[in-house]
């Protein structure tokens, strides 16, 4: 992946350079879950056990993370919530993968409920309509304003979960890069960032933390089979190797990406905007996007057009 | 004076197929010729049939009535009939009341009906019925094959006695045929058994056996010189397998008159519900070959029926099979009934073949004077449905259509899509009207010949918009008055109920009446049917 | 908006299935007043009964005591009706959308076999609501009926889907044969609730007598109960689900089936 620097305007936030390159990011398939349960403290449980191992879609089948908290007024069981969003490629992808996670992880913790949490959506997959079976045919449904439940018998209770959770397009690999003169800076600039970028809905940061330290290319040079491989232009110990052209600056000793894959652009192009400004900080010399020449991901998010207005 | 001009008229009794030709009617029934005050019914571009004579069906009388009880939502959902100054009201659907069966009967162009279950017991109930029928004309059966007092006679080898039993019966209740229904099976299920084999004896007897019920029945009824022969709903109706009993039962039948009903529902292959198949061509082959039988079909058609029978113990192996609603009424010494309503799906594997096996019966028995139209109402499907088989049995192309949209699987039961005959119109004025009048040994009905009744259908040349012939006939005239005339029902005219007086001893009801007050709960005086009750009846004294 | 205000009341009960938003809703005033109204074997016309104001609206209120008057909003798809008064038998029996306020009390058959729509009535109602018709396999199949007073016998008999609240005491035979869909009794029930019931769910908010053919299993706080509370809520309704508050006694049955439906009876803690 390449940020192309192209010579024209100069955009800098705070002494950082912003360059004038395009985050390109991807369809995807996305669903919505609201976890709900008696605490939020048991929420946010349930909910970082089913977004644990989905950092891309590669090598885990899904990408999830938790998009935000829940008040009682808007949770369907008036309960506190946690809601979470999952990508995949496709829907049917999408639906063997929060059937796996929330039968997995949900059903298996202690007083909660799985909701849809996209209920626009037209597509719609059958995930407590599955799940039901493993009540032994003791569970049964009720269907209450045109959305139908299942109620799971278990040692504490019940669980309830939703028959079928609606699936809509999204967008996956939002993205930029922070290039910092170390790895601290580096690192209190990503961290800045996920913080501020936590806050917008209709988003998830799939990486631990928020942030992936081993970006990657497609493919590799020097192994035939392999499918991903380090990002050798923006690995600072790999500047001036032969077989390197490398992106970085002279001064930039550490760079973190972050990435974002959200419901639409509007929520990715919030995201990065918060995130990168939060970025711009002492420390950081320049804030650059992956990108794979405008080729493959139809989604391309231009970091001037997005800092420009902000 | 009635003269009708310009029809096709299709008369196979007479030979006439399709000739133009006038037919004249005066005081009822069909003339030489009439004057000029007759009224004239132009005819051009139609064709005109004998009124049809369905030799089988459930139309009046206590099992009927108790089937209406049970499916009020078949009445909720059913063709009401609203009063008008000419007709009374009524219910159509599965189970007609009684005003309303003779408008859809009359309205389809059928003029003579054969109600053909009928318990001594309960015979004054279905004559109030049959007089509340309005049009048609009637005839009744008698049910004999589970009789108590005829049994126990069949048990000690005493048939003569027997033969003056059942003339006695027959005209205590005022009835034209002898109904043998299970034989044996019926008797059998006041046990709560069957009798599944033709040649072992039934419950509760050391002699009588179904087979002995059967011969026995059929030689006192051509003893007695009854104008319809025995009228057989063989053992095993339903059952997978059971080609095996009407086989068997044919040859039993051997030597004598019978007629054998809804023949579709007894042609069935295999050994369990998976493997059931079509066997109406091993039938029809063996069927063709006995010139003493006649047949009616008792084909089905998809979707809602209601069945109704003598036959208690398949009734009751149905509502297991269904797990719905089931009705069952035991006839003190006499005889039973049970009831289920039943949905036949075209999704439905064994459905399916039975659909196709009454076509191929219909199909592959070549004599059609001796094949006639019946659903077994409302048992297969609806009288007023006739129609549907017609089209069926007269356009291949449709046919095959039908056919594909089988399920796989049926497909490969049955044989009917390698069938490539089409009925003509000829043979369907035989399986309609003239076949089974003859069959019934009305002789004044069925045809057009100088003398008949004038019971005359006449439907326009050209399907309707569902491709459909004979639903909507333009004219029916009953005893030569335009009862119906383009779907409305125009005069509501009273039938004639056909009775038989056959001849037999009287002092054996001094035998009767002893055993009957010391087995029946009622009084004897009461047991018969006062002639009173019928309206217009037409006796025909046997020799 | 359609006023049907009653004159005249009439000597036998008037069948009056006419009178739906969907029939009054393209019909000029005239027309409306023309519609058929059967009593007994008689057609009369609707203005021979009532005074008719307005004309093309899919709104329709109905002014008078009208118990007398049978099967008003039969099969309505869409609009509403209002009545201010009573009104008979079969109130929107067939209803499949739209809604439909009563103001004071209704006969027997109140959604006879609905299949969707909003009902509420403000008094009393009789028996078989959201019921069953004889003979059919399937009572109501959704829609939503809220009684405010109380209710007469079988209400609920075989109902498949749907939800129906009932304010004060409820006569015998409640959910019988029950196949799915909720009844929510506020102020209990008589004798022989759930009688063969094999779906669904009664809530008693009172102590009710059970059959012995229901069994106890548990007593807790279900959380499908919580979205039920949520839901009734809007429609002014309160509920009871917190654990603070008390619990559910859940009875399953009807065993005699084997149904696998549940009575859940309010357990308030001690006070």
């Amino acid at each position: 992946m390449s940020g192309t620097t192209e010579p024209g305007v100069n955009m800098e936030r705070r002494g950082v350079r912003i360059v004038d390159t395009f985050a390109e990011a991807f369809d995807m398939r996305a669903a919505r879950v609201v976890i709900t349960a008696n605490s939020l403290a048991w929420a946010m449980t349930g909910a970082r056990a089913m977004t644990g191992f989905a950092t891309s879609v590669i090598g885990c089948k899904v990408e999830a993370g938790i998009e935000g908290e829940l008040g009682p007024e808007d949770t369907p069981d008036g309960r506190p919530g946690v809601s979470v969003l999952l990508f995949a490629f496709d829907a049917d992808g999408l639906s063997h993968r929060l059937l796996d996670r929330i039968g997995q992880t949900i059903l298996t913790c202690p007083t909660t409920a799985a909701f849809d949490g996209l209920p626009q959506a037209g597509e719609r997959v059958i995930v407590g309509g599955h799940l039901r079976h493993f009540g032994d045919k003791y569970q049964a449904s009720k269907s209450l304003a045109g959305h139908r439940y299942w109620r799971i018998p278990v040692m504490d209770g019940e669980f309830l979960v939703e028959e079928r959770f609606g699936v809509q397009k999204g967008i996956g690999g939002g993205n930029f890069l922070i290039l910092a003169r170390d790895q601290d800076a580096a690192l209190g600039a990503a961290e800045a960032a996920v913080e501020a970028m936590r806050k917008v809905r209709g988003v998830i940061l799939p990486f631990p933390g928020g942030m992936v330290r081993a970006g990657s290319k497609v493919g590799a040079k020097n192994y035939k089979k392999l499918s991903a491989s380090t990002n050798d232009a923006y690995c600072p110990t790999l500047r001036g190797r032969s077989g390197v052209k490398s992106e970085l600056p002279d001064n930039v000793n550490a760079v973190l990406e972050i990435v974002v894959d959200g419901l639409d652009r509007a929520a990715i192009e919030n995201s990065m905007r918060a995130g990168i400004d939060a970025a711009c900080r002492p420390g950081v010399v320049e804030i650059t996007a992956g990108n794979y020449g405008g080729k493959l991901g139809k989604h391309h998010f231009r970091l001037h057009a997005l800092m420009g207005t902000a | 004076m009635v003269k009708i001009t310009g029809g096709k008229v299709y008369d196979p009794k007479n030979g006439v197929d399709g000739v133009v030709k006038d037919i004249c009617i005066d005081d009822g029934r069909i003339a030489e010729k009439a004057d000029g005050n007759a009224r004239t019914i132009d005819a051009t571009g139609m064709m005109i049939f004998p009124g049809g004579v369905d030799v089988h069906t459930h139309v009046a009388g206590g099992a009927l009535n108790f089937a209406r009880g049970l499916v009020p939502e078949n009445q909720r959902a059913a063709r009401k009939f609203i009063h008008t100054p000419e007709r009374r009201t009524g219910i159509g659907g599965m189970t007609p009341t009684t005003f309303a069966t003779g408008y859809l009967y009359a309205g389809m162009g059928w003029t003579t009906v054969n109600e053909a279950a009928v318990p001594i017991l309960s015979a004054k109930h279905t004559h109030e019925e049959l007089h509340d029928i309005p049009i048609v004309d009637k005839s009744t059966l008698l049910l004999m094959a589970n009789n108590e007092f005829v049994l126990d006679l069949i048990e000690v080898g005493e048939l003569e006695r027997a033969k003056h039993v059942v003339g006695w019966m027959i005209w205590a209740a005022k009835t034209y045929g002898v109904k043998a229904v299970n034989p044996g099976g019926v008797a059998a299920w006041k046990w709560g058994k069957n009798a599944s084999t033709l040649h072992e004896p039934i419950e509760g007897y050391k002699t009588v056996t179904a087979a002995k019920i059967i011969a026995g029945l059929a030689q006192i009824i051509d003893d007695l010189g009854l104008p319809h022969p025995l009228h057989l709903h063989q053992n095993n109706l339903g059952v997978p397998g059971n080609v095996t009993t009407t086989l068997e039962t044919m040859k039993v039948l051997e030597g004598h008159r019978a007629h054998l009903a809804h023949l579709q529902f007894h042609a069935y292959g295999g050994h369990d519900w998976g493997s059931m198949k079509s066997e109406a061509a091993a039938i029809a082959e063996a069927f063709n070959n006995y010139p003493n039988l006649t047949c009616d079909a008792g084909a089905v058609l998809f979707g809602d029926a209601v069945t109704i029978t003598a036959d208690g113990p398949w009734q009751h192996l149905l509502y297991e099979l269904t797990g719905r609603k089931w009705g069952n009424l035991d006839v003190e010494n006499e005889t039973g009934c049970g009831i289920v309503p039943y949905v036949y799906s075209d999704r439905h594997l064994v459905n399916a073949v039975q659909w196709a096996v009454g076509l191929e019966l219909l199909l592959l028995i070549k004599d059609p004077w001796r094949v006639y139209l019946t659903t077994d109402h409302p048992n297969g499907g609806c009288f007023w449905r006739y129609p549907e088989i017609l089209q069926l049995l007269m356009d291949v192309e449709f046919r095959k259509e039908q056919i594909k949209k089988l399920p796989a699987e049926a497909r490969n039961r049955i044989v009917l899509a390698d069938i490539d005959r089409q009925y003509t119109l000829s043979e369907v004025a035989i399986i309609t009207s003239a076949g089974p009048a003859r069959a019934l040994g009305l002789s004044q009905k069925g045809h057009l010949g100088v003398g008949a009744d004038a019971d005359i259908t006449i439907y326009p040349a050209q399907a309707n918009d569902d491709g459909v012939l004979f639903s909507y006939p333009r004219y029916v005239l009953k005893r030569g008055e335009v009862v119906v005339e383009e779907g409305e029902v125009r005069a509501v005219s009273e039938g004639h109920e056909f009775v038989v007086r056959p001849n037999f001893d009287e002092t054996i009801e001094e035998y009767i009446r002893p055993l009957f007050q010391k087995t029946y709960t009622m009084s004897f005086e009461n047991y018969p049917t006062e002639m009173e009750r019928l309206r217009h009846p037409d006796v025909t004294a046997c020799k | 908006m359609i006023t049907l205000t009653l004159r005249e009341q009439p000597v036998v009960p008037l069948e009056a299935e006419v009178v739906t938003p969907d029939v009054t809703a393209s019909l000029a005033n005239d027309a409306i007043r023309a519609l058929p109204v059967y009593l007994g074997k008689k057609q009369c016309r609707v203005d021979d009964f009532f005074t008719v104001e307005g004309q093309a609206s899919d709104e329709i209120e109905i002014r008078g005591d009208a118990k007398q008057v049978k099967w008003i909003g039969r099969g309505m798809t869409r609009g509403k009706i209002k009545i201010d008064g009573n009104a008979g038998m079969h109130l929107g029996a067939y209803m499949k959308g739209g809604s439909i306020e009563v103001s004071g009390n209704v006969s027997d058959w109140l959604g006879g076999e609905m299949t969707d729509g909003f009902i509420r009535v403000g008094g009393n109602a009789g028996g078989q609501v959201g019921a069953a018709y004889r003979g059919s396999r399937s009572g109501m199949r959704n829609g939503t009926i809220i009684i405010g007073g109380t209710a007469g016998l079988e209400i609920g008999m075989r109902m498949r889907r749907g939800t129906i609240v009932v304010g004060g005491l409820v006569r015998d035979f409640a959910g019988l044969e029950m196949k799915g869909g909720t009844i929510v009794l506020l102020s209990g029930a008589e004798l022989r609730t759930g009688a063969w019931m094999n779906r669904g769910t009664i809530v008693s908010l009172a102590p009710i007598p059970l059959l012995p053919s229901f069994l106890y299993a548990a007593t807790y706080n279900p959380t499908f109960l919580r979205m039920y509370a949520k839901h009734l809520g809007t429609l002014g309704i309160t509920i009871p689900y917190d654990a603070k508050d008390g619990g559910y006694r859940r009875y399953i049955g009807d065993s005699s089936v084997p149904g696998r439906g549940e009575i859940l009876v309010w357990n308030p803690h001690a006070s």
